[in-house]
Order: structure tokens, then C-alpha cells, then sequence
């Protein structure tokens, strides 16, 4: 299996280190658009789409593989063995925080930082642990993936009703994003937030860049504190912003806070 | 000509009781305006409305999917079409529609202009369609899941039919060599003593060569009943050739090699009736041998063992009955499976129980059946009959 192929993989820019990126639950890499230019001048940059996201090889799509985040924590170090150069530094949304993580955790010391947008070890509530939802909570939301399955055929194919200020974007990007087959997306969606991570970040002592959104309804702020306060070398920067995707609304205060954090490995750079 | 003025108003009133929703907010979902049409479905004043954002609105499945779906689209692709999404009335009931969404950039902002069409009945039919779906699903489902399952016991059911073949010719070969291995020695065996008899020999000696002659006469008839039994347990079954023979005289001749073979038991027979029956000579004298031969070990050979052949009612019949201690009730059920041994013969006599077995199957091989009676007062006797033909 050519991984390329199997996740889509798209490597631009050159630089000592690799930043590669990971997208979140019901996206592409098409998210990180407004952020990976910004990057390509001082880094390696690697994105890819998660298998059964976007344009990756949906044949390839394990029911069994993919039944835990761990499988597509596999996926990505298949990916930084192939595509990486020098130090790794791993940027994931949302789910693909924890998929860095677990990737981390498999195999020590390969990975040199993490940033964390909008990354949550647990969507539901346990005891004192808050994770803003309830079980129904989440079981509303697959029921909102079944209600949707004939509403996702026109996502897959979406009628361009004028995108103004975008006039960059072709009909290509278009067609590919949020283009998921209903029984993936709602297996992922099941993977995703019934997922517990909270043993795998305990104590991960990699330096974590965790930027959260003022007013995030799936990975709330609680949240990002618990994160920073169960990892010794992480910090916590908050970006003024509605919704769960900063990087994608608010990716000039995103790229600013990761410039500052990836100033060591881009001196690297200037030394030589 | 209708003025500026009245034309602005018409808009705003096309606007205000348009037959759809028709919301717009800010990015971050905070509404600027909703017209009249929303404000009476969702059961919130426009004034209301204003404070919040629209995915409070929703249902939390509903405001996860917005965020995680349509804003991510919104933001990229600058439009949105057919998202279904239930709303929150303010009587806290839900209602369905469907939403088109696209985003401007205005002088004051980016803004989302959304249209919401109601649609609780084409729902109710889309949910049905989606339950035939899975239900279909489920269907098909179950039915390769069986279609495997039974792949794979057609699989193990051949593997193991091919280990029972492999088995039994296996074991076929085994019994054809050992048999045909043992028999020339026993022939051998049984020459040399009958050479020796035939000189002057001691009352001692000629008693001695008489054992040799018969045990190695029964090592014969135990090997016989040993291959009968591979055969019919490797499904062959016994082969009979049946010949047209004089039942009374076929019988006779067994009974009397069965008094040289067994010289201590009284051995009579009687004939009834006339004629001839197609029967196989070797197996009916192998038959007979294995009845006499039990009547021998279990009988009271104090009392004499008769054969009586008869012939009546297009039937062949043949009975052997013995004097001596009944079998018990319990015991007859199972008399003729085979490895079945009396109770009292613990010494040694009889190797293998196989000889009532191999009476049932030369029986069977004939088209006939074997029956036996036993109580103390009367004795034991086993009856085989034959239909004629």
C-alpha cells in the first residue's frame, strides 16, 4: 500500500525540521489551509487526510484497524518513518491531538513537540473530570449523522452558491472536503468521542503547544487547563474566538502563538 | 409606477413573510436579523432572537455537527446546501428543516445569510427510508454472516470427511495385512499338527495336537470376524454371493465340524421341512460357528446344544439354543453392538465381542434378521431368518 495514496499525503516547504499535520473529526487536510503557507518557508510541511477522510484511499478503510484512535496513530508514524526530515513536530485538531499523542507514546523520543488546537483527552464527563458532554449528548450527535445521510450526499457534491471572498478556492477543494462516506463518519464519530485518553497524556513530558478557543463548545476551556496541568512541559494559550476551529477563524492569533513556540527549531535553521 | 419607497417596502415584506426562514448572523453565529416566518416557527420575537447565536438553537447533536461540519464549510467553501439540522421551539419541542447557508463579506463584517425550510413531513418520510435502509442492511447482514458460516462448516464438514476416508482405508490396508499375515502361520500351524496326528502318538500327545488344531482354528475365525467388522465399520458391509443350496445338509455339514472344533459340547440338529435357499455356504457356516461358539462359552455344556434348521413360509430359519444361566434383560439390548462381552467370560475364552455382531451383519447381508429369547427355565436361543429369495 503506497501510503501517499492511502492518506492523501502532500508534503511543501523545506526546512530542518517537519511540521506535520493532522485534521480533525468531519474535515481535510483542506482546514489547514490558511495556516501550512505561513510555515513552508522555515519548516519541512507534511499534511494528509485521515483514511476515510477527504481524498484518502476509502478502500483501505479497516473497520477493525480503525475501531481505536491507536490505528490511525499507526497510520502516522508509517507517515513521519516515509516523509520525515530531522526533528518531528506533530500539529493536530481536535481527535488528531490525541492521535499525535498516541503516536508519541508508541514510539519514544521521535517526536520532538506537539501543538494542540482544540484538543480534548475526553469529550464526556466522568466524576470530577468535565469534558462538556454527556453520553446523550454524544448519542444525539450520531443520531444527527443518521439524520443527515441524505443531506451528506449533497455536502459530497455541494451546489456553490457564490463564495464570495474566496475566490481562490476551486471547484477541486470543494468537491473533496467534508467528503465522507455516512457509515465511516459515523463510525469516527463513535471512535472519536467515546474515546478516553486521559492515562495517555498523564505525565507526557514532550514540549505541547495547547491552543484553545475562548469559547469552544466541544473542547471548552476547562479542558485545555486540565491539559496543561497533567503535561509538565505544556502551555496553554488561549486564541479570542467562537467555535472549534480557531485555525481555521482565527489562524493569524494561531500562527503568532506558533511562531513563538517553534522558534527553537527554526533557529536551528539560522545556526547553520 | 410604484415609488422607491413602495418598493423597499414590498422587499421587506417579501422579507418579513417570506415562505421560508430567513436568518442572518455574524461568523460567530450571533444573530443580526431573523425575519417573521423564523421568529413564529422557532416561537421567539426577532428581539429575542438578537441575543443569541443560531447553533444555541439547535440540539447538541445538532450544534456538534455545526461545528465540527457546516461552520469548517461556511468558512471554506463560502456556502452550504441541503444540511438538515432539528431546532429548538422555545416550548422546547424540535422541528426539522433544512438549511442553505452562504457567507458574505460585508462592509461591516462577514456575514452568514441562512434560508430554512421546514420540512417535518418529508423527515418523517426520510427517517422511514432510512429505517428500510438499515433494515435492508441488517438483512444482508445476517445473511452473509450465515452464507460464511455455513462456507466454513461445508469446509470442515469435507476436511473431516477426508480424514474419515483416509482413516478407514487405512485401516482397511491394516486388517487386509494383518490378516493375511496371520493366516499363513496359522495354516502352517495347523498342517504341522495334522501331519503329527497322523503318527503313533501318546494319549498326552494326540490331546495336545487336538488344541493346537482347535485354538488355532478359533485364531482363524477371530481374525475373520476381525476383518468383517473393519469392513462394515469402513461402510462396506459384509459381501455375501448367495448360491440356490440345500438349506438341512449345508447345516448338517456345519454341525459337524462344530463337534470336532468344540469336542466337549453335545452338539444335536434338527431339520424341518424341505428344500433349497439362496444363501452364501461360507458365511452361514461362519454364522453358525459364532452362535455355537457362544452357546459354548456361556452355555451348560452338561446339556446338549441344538441347531434346528427349518424351512417354512418362503422363510429359511435357523436356531441355536443352550441350556445354562440367562442373559440378563439389561444386557440384550446392546447383545449384538459389537466389543459387547457376557458378564461371566472374564477368562479369556473370548477375545473381542464381535461374533453376535458379525451374526447380525452376515444376517443383514441376506436380507434377514436375528432374534434372541433367554430366561432360566427354557435357555437362550438365537434365531436367524432368512426370506428365501
Amino acid at each position: 500500500m503506497d501510503l501517499k495514496d492511502r492518506n492523501n499525503v502532500n508534503v511543501m516547504g523545506g526546512g530542518p525540521a517537519t511540521l506535520i499535520f493532522s485534521h480533525g473529526f468531519g474535515c481535510d487536510q483542506t482546514m489547514w489551509r490558511y495556516l501550512t503557507g505561513l510555515f513552508a518557508d522555515h519548516f519541512r510541511v507534511v499534511v494528509y487526510d485521515l483514511v476515510g477522510a477527504g481524498r484518502s484511499d476509502i478502500g483501505a478503510y479497516d473497520w477493525r484497524r480503525y475501531d481505536s484512535l491507536a490505528g490511525y496513530a499507526q497510520d502516522l508514524n508509517e507517515i513521519i518513518d516515509q516523509f520525515a526530515i530531522g526533528q518531528v513536530i506533530l500539529i493536530g485538531h481536535s481527535v488528531s491531538a490525541m492521535i499525535d499523542v498516541l503516536a508519541d507514546r508508541l514510539v519514544a523520543g521521535r517526536v520532538a513537540a506537539h501543538i494542540m488546537v482544540g484538543p480534548s483527552p475526553c469529550y464526556v464527563d466522568f466524576d470530577d473530570y468535565v469534558g462538556g458532554f454527556t453520553l446523550d449528548d454524544i448519542q444525539s450527535l450520531l443520531d444527527s449523522l443518521d439524520d443527515n445521510y441524505l443531506g451528506w450526499s449533497s455536502n459530497m457534491a455541494p451546489v456553490i452558491m457564490g463564495a464570495p471572498g474566496q475566490p481562490e478556492l476551486g471547484a477541486e477543494l470543494t468537491n473533496s472536503f467534508c467528503r465522507t462516506d455516512p457509515e465511516i463518519a459515523k463510525h469516527f464519530a463513535r471512535v472519536t468521542f467515546l474515546s478516553d485518553n486521559r492515562a495517555d497524556v498523564s505525565g507526557l513530558a514532550t514540549p505541547t503547544l495547547i491552543l484553545q478557543s475562548t469559547d469552544d463548545l466541544i473542547a471548552p476551556v476547562v479542558v485545555g487547563e486540565y491539559l496543561r496541568n497533567t503535561m509538565p512541559n505544556s502551555t496553554l494559550v488561549l486564541v479570542d474566538n467562537v467555535g472549534h476551529c480557531p485555525h481555521m477563524s482565527a489562524p493569524g492569533a494561531c500562527a503568532d502563538a506558533m511562531d513563538i513556540f517553534l522558534q527553537p527549531w527554526k533557529s536551528l535553521d539560522a545556526q547553520r | 409606477m410604484p415609488s422607491d419607497e413602495a418598493q423597499q417596502l414590498d422587499a421587506l415584506a417579501l422579507f418579513e413573510n417570506a415562505p421560508c426562514g430567513l436568518v442572518v448572523t455574524k461568523e460567530d453565529g450571533t444573530i443580526l436579523r431573523a425575519n417573521l416566518t423564523f421568529s413564529q416557527w422557532i416561537g421567539f420575537s426577532e428581539r429575542e432572537l438578537c441575543d443569541r447565536r443560531f447553533q444555541d438553537l439547535l440540539t447538541m447533536g445538532g450544534r456538534i455537527f455545526h461545528q465540527t461540519h457546516w461552520a469548517p464549510l461556511m468558512r471554506l467553501q463560502g456556502s452550504v446546501a441541503e444540511v438538515k439540522l432539528d431546532l429548538l421551539h422555545s416550548e422546547r419541542r424540535t422541528f426539522t428543516v433544512l438549511l442553505n447557508g452562504v457567507r458574505h463579506e460585508r462592509a461591516n463584517g462577514v456575514q452568514h445569510e441562512l434560508a430554512l425550510f421546514s420540512i417535518t413531513d418529508r423527515d418523517k418520510y426520510e427517517r422511514e427510508l432510512l429505517k428500510a435502509r438499515k433494515l435492508a442492511e441488517n438483512l444482508l447482514q445476517q445473511k452473509s454472516a450465515a452464507e460464511t458460516e455455513l462456507r466454513i462448516a461445508q469446509a470442515e464438514l469435507s476436511k473431516a470427511f477426508e480424514d474419515a476416508q483416509k482413516r478407514a482405508s487405512f485401516a482397511e490396508q491394516m486388517v487386509a495385512i494383518v490378516s493375511h499375515d496371520l493366516k499363513n502361520p496359522l495354516t502352517a500351524i495347523k498342517m504341522s499338527a495334522d501331519v503329527l496326528a497322523q503318527g503313533e502318538r501318546t494319549a498326552r500327545e494326540t490331546n495336545l495336537l487336538g488344541f493346537i488344531t482347535q485354538s488355532a482354528r478359533r485364531a482363524e475365525r477371530l481374525i475373520s470376524d476381525l476383518l468383517d467388522f473393519t469392513l462394515v465399520r469402513v461402510g462396506r458391509g459384509i459381501v455375501v454371493s448367495r448360491l440356490s443350496l440345500d438349506f438341512h445338509s449345508l447345516v448338517r455339514q456345519s454341525a459337524e465340524e462344530l463337534r470336532v472344533s468344540f469336542p466337549k459340547a453335545r452338539i444335536v440338529h434338527n431339520s424341518l421341512g424341505t428344500g433349497t435357499a439362496r444363501l452364501d455356504a461360507d458365511r452361514l457356516h461362519q454364522l453358525i460357528g459364532n452362535l455355537v461358539g457362544n452357546s459354548v462359552t456361556y452355555g451348560d455344556l452338561e446339556q446338549p446344544i441344538s441347531i434346528t434348521s427349518q424351512l417354512e413360509g418362503g422363510m429359511a430359519r435357523l436356531s441355536v439354543h443352550n441350556y445354562g444361566a440367562a442373559i440378563p434383560p439389561s444386557f440384550i439390548a446392546k447383545l449384538f453392538e459389537p466389543m459387547t462381552r457376557g458378564a461371566d467370560a472374564q477368562n479369556g475364552v473370548r477375545s473381542v465381542g464381535l461374533g453376535l455382531f458379525i451374526v447380525r451383519e452376515i444376517a443383514k447381508a441376506h436380507g434377514g434378521r436375528v432374534s434372541v429369547s433367554s430366561d432360566e427355565m427354557s435357555g437362550t436361543s438365537f434365531t436367524v431368518s432368512f426370506p428365501l429369495s
